[in-house]
């Protein structure tokens, strides 16, 4: 049961900003953690830019899934969490990490913002606190008011993309991903299939 | 970049001291990883060390697995002499790349019985792999071998003690027991529901600690958090049924021996007087502790069909105990672990009943609830108490109640109809 990343961004025309961040890849072996970090931003980014304003969905990728909250005036939430972490839990934090973002910096930073120039420094600790979801939220056995039958599923990332559109290319086109991380993507796109040594 | 044999040779020879030079210099190496790297820069080692993680680029795995793979199969077939260092260094890189090439263990396993590699040295090798392979099936079955060979290197006065009567493991036992338990924990952690991490996990119990109930004990209690944070692991779930289960027969063989010894007219020596101070095991209570951390963590994560299976399993336990029928320890086996049995564990009858216990299970297909096996064994037994049933009732009724999670619901649902077969 774990969270990876927890991520706030903007939700531009076309693109989707990235305005602060949290990773925790600690449990990822060791060489791979700068390339799951970059795919993990590279992810947030594309699937807030596939997701409509005011929406909820929850998008699985292999043996992660990935919670996306977009409000209505742009501000959005991704988490990356593996698949026995509790949704309900996870949009828990998106909302409450959001509204707390909303109150904490200027409506007007956010289209042209940056990790760097964003002033906001709860995310490390939400994510770290919320890594046991019963220490974090007490109350998540107790039914949220959230209707979980309006949170979208998607089965894989695909389903996000366009008509002809192919992952493969988003993710060489990708200016997020240094080239260590598009060789990683190479390389685990065909571990998927059996007797891989590598 | 074509390379000639010869230029391959001399990269690959120079890759295989960089490694075992990083080795020397740094013995605190935990971790190795393969590093994606598509192109070799100018004259630089693939080899690198970070801290204490060891990677490769993979630029050179291409050449580096198929010749150290070819030097190991010369040597093998007479053709070409390798010294024991030489054995040592290839076999290690061969290792680090693919180990579950068996030959190459298995050479080790001959510098070991010749006294040139230290079993400790090789135990931390497989330590080293499992941490990029933690499910790689050869690893662990070499290592059982290197586990073998430790003890009966030493000859522990465990291997010796009748029951678990008068055994205080020596100290060497609790150190390589620890480093097992140890290694398992940290490849479960590295792939969900590593079966052959936790199967390594209670062979080591069975023929390491010989089902010591105080390590038991300690196992449940200190695996009990990581349960709780991988719901859907069920080899870590069937970890904990396996506890149990040999907690209540390991407590029956020792009410028997006891009852025995008492006939006997032997004054007893100081060490047999405080053996019978055995942790007082209230079984009762243990499986009512589980059951409500089984109910605990369903209430807080629904949709996890682990933890309705898991529920069954100590169910089961429970009315059996309070059937008070005679212990068939068929029923006690893990033999509901799919996928048969450990093949190796007929070299070493740990004691006698559990290793005619590993039946091979799975031959049957699986019912709708997976169960059939059990079923039928159930159907058997003397049909459990109804408060017990009642409780379990009323159970379903709250969660089918309360649940929003489909799943959930299902799970619940088949749950019942279980029980209801229970009663039939």
């Amino acid at each position: 049961m774990k969270l990876y990343s927890l991520s706030v961004l903007y939700k531009g025309d076309p693109k989707a900003v990235l305005l602060k961040a949290a990773y925790d890849v600690s449990s990822f072996s060791f060489f791979q953690r700068s390339s799951v970090q970059e795919f993990m931003t590279f992810t947030s980014q594309l699937i807030v830019e596939r997701s409509t304003k005011g929406s909820r969905a929850s998008v699985k990728e292999q043996e992660y899934l990935c919670h996306v909250y977009v409000r209505s005036d742009s501000l959005a939430g991704v988490v990356i969490a593996d698949s026995e972490y509790p949704s309900r839990v996870a949009f828990t934090l998106l909302e409450k990490v959001l509204d707390e973002f909303s109150k904490q910096v200027d409506r007007i930073d956010w289209p042209v913002g940056s990790p760097d120039t964003i002033q906001y420094t709860a995310l490390d600790g939400h994510l770290s606190r919320y890594q046991n979801p019963r220490e974090a939220d007490p109350m998540s056995k107790v039914q949220a008011e959230l209707d979980e039958t309006k949170i979208i599923l998607h089965n894989t990332m695909e389903s996000l993309l366009e008509r002809g559109e192919k992952l493969d290319d988003l993710v060489s086109k990708s200016e997020v991903l240094g080239t260590q991380s598009k060789a990683f993507y190479k390389t685990a796109r065909k571990q998927n299939s059996c007797c891989a040594i590598m | 970049m074509a390379e000639t044999s010869e230029e391959v040779a001399v990269l690959v020879q120079r890759v295989v001291k960089d490694i075992t030079n990083a080795f020397r210099r740094n013995p605190h190496i935990d971790e190795i990883g393969l590093i994606p790297c598509p192109e070799a820069r100018y004259n630089r080692s693939p080899i690198v060390l970070v801290e204490n993680k060891l990677g490769v680029e993979s630029w050179c795995v291409k050449f580096l697995l198929p010749y150290v793979h070819n030097k190991l199969l010369l040597y093998r077939t007479r053709k070409q002499w390798l010294n024991k260092d030489e054995l040592i260094d290839v076999t290690c890189t061969l290792l680090l790349l693919n180990p579950d090439f068996t030959t190459a263990w298995n050479v080790r396993k001959e510098l070991i019985l010749s006294g040139t590699l230290s079993p400790i040295k090789d135990l931390h090798l497989g330590k080293l792999a499992l941490t990029k392979f933690p499910k790689s099936p050869e690893t662990w079955i070499h290592r059982r071998w290197v586990l073998q060979q430790l003890s009966q290197e030493t000859s522990l006065p465990s291997s010796v003690a009748k029951g678990n009567l008068g055994t205080v493991p020596a100290e060497r036992t609790q150190r390589i027991l620890q480093e097992e338990m140890e290694v398992c924990g940290e490849a479960a952690g590295r792939y969900p529901s590593n079966y052959n991490a936790w199967s390594h996990r209670i062979w080591v119990l069975q023929n390491v600690a010989k089902l010591d109930l105080k390590i038991l004990l300690d196992e449940l209690s200190s695996t009990k958090h990581w349960a709780s944070m991988h719901v859907s692991d069920h080899s870590g779930f069937h970890y904990r049924q396996f506890l149990l289960k040999s907690l209540i027969s390991q407590t029956a063989m020792d009410t028997s021996a006891l009852q025995q010894n008492s006939l006997k007219d032997e004054p007893k020596d100081e060490e047999a007087a405080a053996s019978t101070e055995e942790p007082r095991i209230d079984l009762t209570q243990l499986l009512e502790e589980e059951v409500e951390f089984c109910t605990d963590l369903i209430d807080s994560y629904p949709g996890h069909e682990t933890l309705w299976c898991h529920r069954r399993h100590i169910f089961y336990l429970q009315h059996h105990l309070s059937g008070r029928c005679p212990l068939n320890l068929t029923h006690l086996s893990p033999a509901d672990c799919s996928g048969g049995t450990l093949n190796d564990l007929h070299l070493i009858p740990a004691s006698p009943q559990l290793s005619q216990a590993m039946e091979v299970d799975g031959l049957n297909d699986s019912s709708k609830q997976g169960y059939s096996q059990e079923t039928k064994r159930l159907k058997r037994t003397p049909a459990p108490d109804s408060l017990g049933l009642e409780m379990e009732h009323r159970f379903i009724d709250q969660v089918l109640s309360t649940c929003r999670n489909v799943e959930q619901a299902r799970y619940a649902n088949a749950y019942r109809k279980w029980l209801v077969t229970l009663s039939q």
